[in-house]
């Protein structure tokens, strides 16, 4: 993926950025900063999965200029905090592979759903492929399927549209 | 006979003494009196002086500063005094605004720097703050430190720290810096860093591990410092407060 310009706060030339603050106050500032910025910085090169293990190709994680590097202990507890306010979440057990909501899902939802009833999709069959890869310049466009099979089952709860996930096609039916 | 002539003598000369007695306290008095009147005059001419160059004095920061030393020569506090002739003057008032301009800046910035900021940044921070309305006034760092150091009857939350080279750094939170503290402070200064190291301090000032350690601890304690783990060498202190792209940034 290309990467794109992201105006980066002052904290990521900051050395001890990259280093959990011991101080408490401190540290929640550093940990709101970092939650800022993972999401900023996710939403403008549509990141949509993180996996710990090669955060380090992440220029997010990894600012070669001053040499330093969030440690994937650091980043994993960061993301949890995201996770508390649905901004992320594990895929996998052991907490390495990650989802990345800089919406959250049902934010998501409301999302796909405006676009559909303001261009009278409604009733109507789309393809996921459509949805996040077609011609749109939605904001959706270029989510990953995985996140927007999710922020579609939030609309199927509300009975706002039904899945249709077979192995050949997958779509959704909105009403 | 001779003792009544000795009395009337030691008589005489009691007399005497009290003459000069008296002819000493008039002219004491009378120069005393001089003296009030002279202060006097110098009063009437130095408020006379101020009210004419009112306008100066509120716009030129060196005219200021010039001013402020003439009267506390003669122990005039233009920005204590808030009655009578002074106040329609409006000294008091504009310090007394720029004090309250100072502890917007420092709060706004306490989030980054936590709440120890040089007075240069405060001083840029607090000229954009006040915007064009008040662009015929210029504010020098010797208004702000006087503005400051006004601050000091809140208790020890404000304290204008002198760091060497002729800086300053003004701290918002409450609990004083020791003399220890003041003294890294001033070698970060005069490093042009914003960043030192318990063996840099051993350096420069002789100081054993401990002491180094204790004083930079008890800055983290403070917010005022953050650690990096991931230098090559050791652990480094930086100071967001001294750290360009922090004193730059917007937010």
């Amino acid at each position: 993926m290309s990467e794109i310009d992201i105006e980066w706060p002052w904290q990521y030339s900051f050395p001890p950025f990259f280093t959990l603050q011991p101080h408490p106050e401190t540290r929640s500032k550093q940990v709101a900063a970092w939650k800022s910025l993972i999401l900023d910085y996710c939403k403008k090169n549509k990141v949509c999965i993180v996996d710990i293990r090669e955060a380090d190709q992440l220029p997010l994680f990894n600012n070669s200029a001053i040499n330093r590097k969030l440690e994937s202990g650091v980043i994993v507890s960061i993301l949890g905090e995201l996770q508390k306010t649905g901004n992320a979440a594990a895929v996998d057990k052991s907490k390495n592979r990650w989802e990345i909501y800089w919406h959250t899902l049902e934010e998501w939802g409301s999302i796909i759903h405006d676009y559909v009833t303001s261009n009278g999709l409604t009733n109507s069959v789309m393809t996921l492929f459509e949805l996040n890869q077609g011609e749109s310049q939605e904001e959706f466009h270029g989510l990953h399927t995985d996140v927007l099979i999710k922020a579609l089952k939030t609309l199927e709860e509300q009975r706002k549209c039904e899945l249709i996930l077979s192995d050949e096609d997958q779509g959704v039916k909105f009403f | 006979m001779r003792r009544r002539a000795g009395l009337g003598a030691i008589q005489k000369q009691k007399l005497q003494q009290e003459k000069y007695k008296d002819k000493g306290n008039e002219i004491q008095e009378n120069q005393f009196e001089q003296m009030t009147k002279q202060l006097d005059v110098f009063k009437t001419n130095l408020e006379e002086f101020a009210s004419k160059h009112k306008n100066e004095i509120r716009k030129n920061p060196e005219f200021r500063r010039q001013f402020q030393e003439m009267c506390s020569s003669i122990g005039v506090d233009p920005l204590s005094s808030g009655k009578g002739f002074w106040s329609v003057l409006g000294i008091g008032d504009f310090y007394y605004e720029l004090a309250v301009q100072i502890v917007e800046v420092c709060m706004a910035t306490n989030e980054k720097n936590g709440g120890l900021i040089s007075l240069d940044e405060l001083r840029t921070r607090l000229i954009k703050a006040r915007g064009k309305s008040n662009k015929h006034q210029e504010i020098s760092s010797d208004d702000l430190m006087r503005a400051a150091k006004k601050l000091k009857i809140f208790g020890s939350g404000f304290t204008v720290v002198p760091v060497g080279k002729g800086k300053y750094m003004v701290q918002s939170i409450p609990g004083e810096l020791s003399m220890d503290h003041t003294a890294v402070l001033q070698q970060v200064n005069s490093l042009n860093k914003s960043y030192i190291s318990v063996s840099e301090l051993r350096d420069k000032l002789n100081w054993e591990r401990d002491r180094s350690q204790k004083a930079l601890d008890h800055m983290m304690d403070q917010g005022l410092v953050w650690v990096d783990l991931q230098d090559v060498k050791e652990k480094q202190y930086y100071f967001p407060s001294l750290f360009n792209a922090c004193v730059d940034s917007a937010k």
